[in-house]
């Protein structure tokens, strides 16, 4: 079986290119048609077969050129030629797995060819002022030198690259360098793989050379300590290429996932970044779960003239029925967000959660307070969700909280347009400064929209406690949930999404 | 009820003129330099990602399905194909509401009613010496389904498709715009060539499975399942180079140095922020209208008559008029 690709498409998975087990089988088949010969063909025949969104085939652009990043080794060869390499390469190019590597060779292909391509143009330059290099250390002169003990000495002088790389790739097998986490690891699985290699010999070897007495073994031990740090060079590269491609994503997934969990207000600024992907993933996620329009059927209630249209084919005679059915509306979302500094960055995430949603809820409106309030629908309409965001923090945020205020302004402004299919969420602490907290306003906005979410980021028990009205706007509130994280905001989003419709 | 003949025989097409047509085909899609120059030859210019996913598709065996901005050549990438391989192109143009009766069959049902009308006084004959009603009853099964058979069938698009010896085609247009229903309806056409029909069995595609094209303009997301039976072409607005290539292969009579500054204002329009950039289809409309106005070189003036020609919206009309200068000068460069 071809494990370069399969650990391609592994990769691809890890930079979360969906890919299916069916689309793993067309790919061989594809690639069974054109081959591995011409990459950028090669590159274009999977990039039609695995990614399947515009955003995924960016993805797939970069993983294939890190995977196999190859190419310009082989063109340089070519150029070089007559070096009988160039066969090699193409040879294990195709058959991937095979060879002395056995199971190892197909896994670390990318890593090889990188390795090669730098060992070219080191061992050139080797080569090249070989006389002057060694003169400097040791006066030894170039000359005859004796033969390598160690196997992985007997390696690094045998001047095969393909061999040395193909050593290399089992060696990580071995020591499972892909299970490689995070980047600290990368010079413990470094050592591990030199080891695995067989360094503990070569060492052993260059120490015994270096008391010997002939001059021949002291060359030799002078070009095997140069070529093994050459090769822990190659060995580091090719341990960082593993740790790119396939513990990047596990990492990140970690975060990911403890950061779905942190309460909002804690996040760190430089977090916001992730955390912006992480609610248009989980917006994704639920757009794609409601994206389908759903009806409901009236049993009983016949749609006549649907019913009469069927049924001309049958002569008149009505036996296919059509019933009534209602399109189940999507949500109308009336958005009032505290935007007053304790509650900003909660405002910000579920702002942001409610425009990544557009798809499904395309009638969202917007309002932000901390002492006035106003409607912010257009800044989110004319700008990006980021941009909109922050302007509307930075125009509002100032002014101590005064929910009372609040709700006059909203009734003000558009209380006229709630109706019975509008849900409206509040987003705040319900610290009202003691100010008087108008639930009359808030009981007139209750009766008449279909749904009254009040979003508390506090933690149930500081509810009431102090300044907080919480008891008493909890009584013109349909529901009342705590909500400071994004798997919070995940679940009250879904159910909206669920029941509301 | 049964007297009537109804085993049509089908009008089978020389093996000769199959083969020969096949071989066509099999020399077209022999690599995709070949594919793409036959491309051009029929006057559409394509980049190698678009050449190499019929390439695909044609030995694969696997539906393409298209996405990108409109007007970017999805519709004629499909027709082009049917004219290049010289296939019956058949088209089933998605909507809200597109349902089985209309994409894949339909019982003829005037059909039927007429037949059990005339066929009412003969129904005695074939009762004739009948005893007893559970031997009427099982003359009539020696008939069989006749009223359900391919005779009163009314092939749609997709059951056409799938009946065309030679192979064909198939065009599902704008599939997003269908239902998700429909799109599952889809789903076994699109991996096995094949329907199911409940009162016949399963029709298989002719020995040449159709060649199906899907195209998608992203107003909501197609299902995993659709995508994962298909290739994946995605057609973004051609580069500069390409994009010259296409008008001078549309509309060869443009001037070297018009055809050159249009182009070059074309792309300045993509990079602004409007609410429907011009696409293909646009700006060789645009060539088309300028070459009519025997216009040489682009100037102010001309761009700001003939605007309405790429833009669409009145905003971005407005929105454009105010830079046409430094827009002109820039494409004059």
């Amino acid at each position: 079986m071809d494990r370069t690709l399969t650990n391609f498409i592994r990769a691809l998975r890890n930079s979360e290119v969906r890919i299916s087990t069916a689309e793993t089988l067309d790919a061989f088949n594809a690639v069974e048609l054109v081959g591995y010969e011409d990459r950028a063909f090669l590159k274009r025949t999977l990039s039609l077969v695995l990614p399947k969104t515009a955003d995924e085939k960016e993805t797939f652009d970069n993983c294939f050129d890190q995977f196999f990043s190859f190419e310009d080794v082989r063109g340089e060869r070519g150029a070089r030629g007559g070096n009988g390499e160039g066969d090699d390469a193409s040879a294990d190019a195709d058959e991937g797995g095979e060879g002395e590597g056995g199971g190892a060779g197909g896994e670390t292909q990318p890593g090889e060819r990188a390795a090669k391509g730098k060992s070219k143009a080191k061992k050139k330059k080797k080569k090249g002022g070989f006389d002057e290099e060694a003169e400097e250390e040791e006066d030894l002169g170039p000359g005859e030198m004796s033969e390598a003990a160690s196997d992985l000495g007997k390696l690094l002088m045998g001047d095969s690259r393909v061999e040395l790389s193909m050593a290399m790739a089992a060696a990580g097998e071995a020591v499972d360098v892909r299970s490689i986490q995070v980047f600290t690891q990368k010079g413990l699985y470094t050592r591990k793989v030199m080891e695995e290699m067989g360094l503990g010999g070569l060492n052993r070897e260059i120490g015994e050379l270096k008391e010997a007495r002939r001059v021949p073994e002291r060359r030799l031990g002078q070009e095997l300590t140069r070529r093994r740090d050459w090769l822990r060079e190659q060995v580091r590269d090719y341990v960082e290429k593993q740790f790119l491609l396939h513990a990047d994503a596990t990492g990140k997934r970690l975060r990911e996932e403890l950061l779905r969990k942190v309460k909002l207000s804690n996040v760190e600024h430089r977090s916001f970044r992730l955390i912006q992907e992480i609610v248009f993933k989980m917006a994704k996620k639920l757009a794609a779960l409601h994206s389908r329009r759903k009806k409901v059927f009236k049993r009983g209630a016949l749609n006549v003239p649907r019913t009469l249209r069927h049924n001309m084919a049958y002569d008149g005679a009505i036996f296919d029925l059509h019933w009534k059915s209602v399109k189940v509306d999507r949500p109308k979302v009336f958005a009032i967000c505290d935007v007053s500094g304790s509650v900003a960055n909660y405002a910000r995430f579920m702002l942001m959660f409610l425009y990544s949603l557009e798809e499904v809820m395309p009638k969202v409106r917007s309002f932000a307070f901390s002492s006035d309030l106003a409607e912010v629908t257009d800044l989110f309409e004319r700008n990006h969700i980021e941009e909109a965001i922050s302007k509307t923090l930075r125009d509002y945020s100032g002014g101590s909280t005064d929910y009372g205020q609040a709700f006059v302004d909203f009734k003000k402004c558009c209380l006229d347009d709630v109706d019975n299919r509008t849900t409206i969420i509040i987003l705040g602490d319900a610290r009202n400064n003691y100010g008087d907290p108008r639930t009359d306003v808030l009981k007139e906005m209750y009766d008449r929209c279909k749904r009254l979410i009040w979003l508390n980021p506090e933690p149930r028990n500081s509810w009431n406690v102090g300044d907080s009205e919480m008891r008493k706007y909890m009584a013109y509130s349909h529901q009342v949930d705590e909500c400071n994280s994004l798997m919070h905001l995940e679940r009250v989003v879904g159910n909206l999404l669920r029941t509301v419709n | 009820m049964g007297k009537k003949h109804l085993a049509a025989p089908k009008t089978k097409t020389g093996k000769s003129a199959s083969s020969t047509q096949k071989e066509k085909i099999d020399k077209i899609v022999a690599s995709v330099e070949t594919l793409k120059a036959d491309f051009e030859d029929h006057r559409y210019i394509c980049s190698d990602q678009i050449a190499t996913a019929v390439y695909l598709a044609y030995h694969l065996r696997k539906p393409i399905l298209i996405e990108g901005p409109p007007g970017v050549g999805k519709t004629e990438l499909a027709k082009t194909t049917a004219e290049m391989f010289e296939l019956p192109l058949i088209r089933l143009q998605c909507y809200e509401g597109l349902d089985e009766a209309k994409a894949i069959y339909e019982w003829k049902y005037g059909k039927q009613l007429l037949y059990t009308q005339v066929l009412k006084e003969t129904l005695d004959e074939v009762l004739q010496g009948a005893r007893g009603f559970a031997e009427s009853v099982n003359r009539l099964h020696e008939f069989g389904d006749i009223f359900f058979s391919e005779e009163f069938l009314e092939p749609r698009p997709l059951l056409k498709a799938l009946k065309e010896e030679q192979g064909c085609v198939l065009l599902i247009d704008e599939v997003d715009k269908s239902d998700h229903e429909f799109e599952s309806l889809l789903l076994e056409m699109l991996s096995d060539f094949q329907v199911s029909i409940p009162e016949i069995g399963t029709v298989k595609a002719a020995a040449e499975p159709p060649m199906v094209f899907l195209t998608s303009n992203n107003t909501r997301e197609i299902s995993d399942a659709l995508k994962r039976r298909c290739l994946h072409l995605y057609i973004p607005f051609p580069d500069v180079e390409l994009e010259q290539r296409i008008i001078h292969a549309r509309v060869p009579e443009i001037p070297p140095n018009l055809q050159k500054q249009l182009v070059n204002f074309i792309q300045q329009l993509r990079d602004m922020d409007l609410k429907k950039v011009p696409a293909i289809s646009e700006t060789i409309d645009w060539a088309r209208t300028l070459v009519l106005l025997h216009s040489e070189r682009l100037d102010p003036q001309l761009v700001r008559d003939t605007l309405n020609v790429i833009l669409k919206f009145q905003e971005d009309i407005e929105n454009v008029d105010a830079e046409i200068t430094t827009l002109t000068s820039n494409a004059l460069k």
